[in-house]
């Protein structure tokens, strides 16, 4: 730490605005100094951190009200709307993302307990993606997660396949290691699994019909 | 948290609902909207002072929401906060395109929120974060709890309440940067204890 008069100049004009930052109405020159300066500075970032939580708070202070009727309906219909026009869009990074946050909302009580050096979001560090692949088209995407334990989520949203598919990866050694079995249901699952061996190791990912066939792969490069 | 948390007497949290409309689901959607909508709207209401823009303003917040679940970073703060956060924004770009150069408020959000009457529900919910920052504002000198309201709930800058309220730029500064600050104890002595 350094001494005292030495970071009390930057810091007290810094500090004087700090809060119109935390409330979202600095802007212009005088925005970018402090940003700039909060990322360098501990003690200043934690203060805006404080203050931040504040500034969340007074938005919440407002009234409730009963919406006009009929909310709920338009409501419904624009979201209904939302949804089509997203869906042949949607990025599947952002689905695979999706899945793995479902799967932590889930999973996050017992990822927590098996590694408690880590934060809440263990398996969500270190993506590596790669498409799956079927004959030269892209079925969906892996993603791995490096963390102890390293997690795999996989998304397939094109394709036809209705059943039960197993997954597996080949490790750096060329060794295979099956990692589940899962549902498609007319081309469509999502699914998470933690990996018994650590992320750098896994080299490709497959998934297999009941009868052997390969369904898709993807080649990993972690 | 809050009362209306359980409103539909559904358990699902507010992250998995996000969850769900990150992959496009509507009825992921409308739980949530059946959730928030009395807050959104309340929210927008206070600012716009117009039903039917406050009306617009909450559900295209909401469409918003859908629209960028997936970018929601839970580690920055409550699902409620960055909900809200969204509604206060498009209202304040909202009154902005309408009014131009913004005025002092008069309606009844601003009303309500400079009063210092303690609510009698807030004396049963006494560890809520909610509840010690509407007292400590309660509790700022008159000019500050202006200040920081017409920031935090208008999106009005310190050049603007200068404007507003005839006083030197510095002033307005001052009333922030130290109402905020009592704010900010409050809510420190709340998470200490
Ligand atoms: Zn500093």
């Amino acid at each position: 730490m350094s001494g005292y008069g030495e970071d009390r100049g930057p810091c007290e004009s810094i500090r004087d605005e700090l809060a119109e930052l935390a409330l979202g109405v600095l802007s212009g020159r005088s925005r970018s100094e402090v940003l700039r300066h909060v990322e360098s500075c501990a003690r200043c970032a934690a203060e805006l951190e404080q203050l931040s939580i504040v500034a969340d708070t007074l938005v919440q202070l407002a009234p409730e009200i009963e919406p006009p009727l009929g909310f709920e309906l338009r409501i419904a219909e624009r979201l209904q709307e939302a949804a089509t026009a997203h869906r042949p869009r949607r990025r599947r990074r952002a689905s695979v993302l999706a899945v793995a946050a479902v799967v932590m909302v889930v999973f996050g009580f017992g990822l927590g307990t098996l590694t408690p050096s880590h934060n809440r979001q263990p398996a969500l560090a270190n993506l590596t993606s790669a498409d799956l692949n079927s004959h030269g088209h892209v079925l969906g995407e892996v993603m791995v997660s490096a963390g102890s334990p390293a997690w795999m989520f996989m998304t397939i949203e094109s394709g036809a396949w209705s059943g039960k598919v197993t997954c597996e990866v080949t490790l750096a050694g060329g060794k295979i290691e099956t990692i589940g079995v899962f549902k498609l249901s007319g081309g469509y699952g999502a699914w998470g699994v933690p990996l018994t061996s650590p992320a750098a190791q896994v080299r490709s990912a497959r998934l297999i019909a009941p009868d052997g066939t390969v369904l898709a792969s993807a080649q990993i490069s972690v | 948290m809050r009362k209306d948390r359980n409103r539909d007497g559904d358990e699902i949290s507010d992250e998995a609902l996000l969850s769900g409309m990150a992959i496009g689901d509507e009825r992921a959607g409308l739980v949530f909207a059946r959730r928030y909508q009395h807050r959104l709207f309340g929210l927008a209401l206070g600012i716009v002072s117009d039903a039917a823009l406050a009306e617009d303003i909450a559900q295209e917040a909401f469409i918003r929401i859908f629209r960028h679940a997936v970018v929601f970073d839970a580690r920055r703060g409550s699902v409620a906060s960055w909900t809200l956060t969204i509604t206060r924004n498009l209202a304040i770009d909202a009154l902005r395109v309408r009014r131009g150069v913004p005025t002092a408020p008069d309606d009844q959000m601003f009303l309500s929120l400079m009063s210092t009457e303690r609510l009698p529900e807030d004396a049963a919910l006494a560890a809520d974060a909610l509840v010690e920052v509407r007292s400590a504002l309660a509790d700022l000198p008159i000019d500050q709890r202006r200040a920081v309201l017409l920031a935090a709930m208008y999106g009005r800058s310190a050049a603007e309440i200068a404007h507003a309220e005839a006083i030197p730029l510095g002033t307005a500064k001052s009333r922030i940067r130290v109402g905020m600050a009592k704010l900010r104890q409050a809510v420190a002595i709340e998470e200490a204890t």
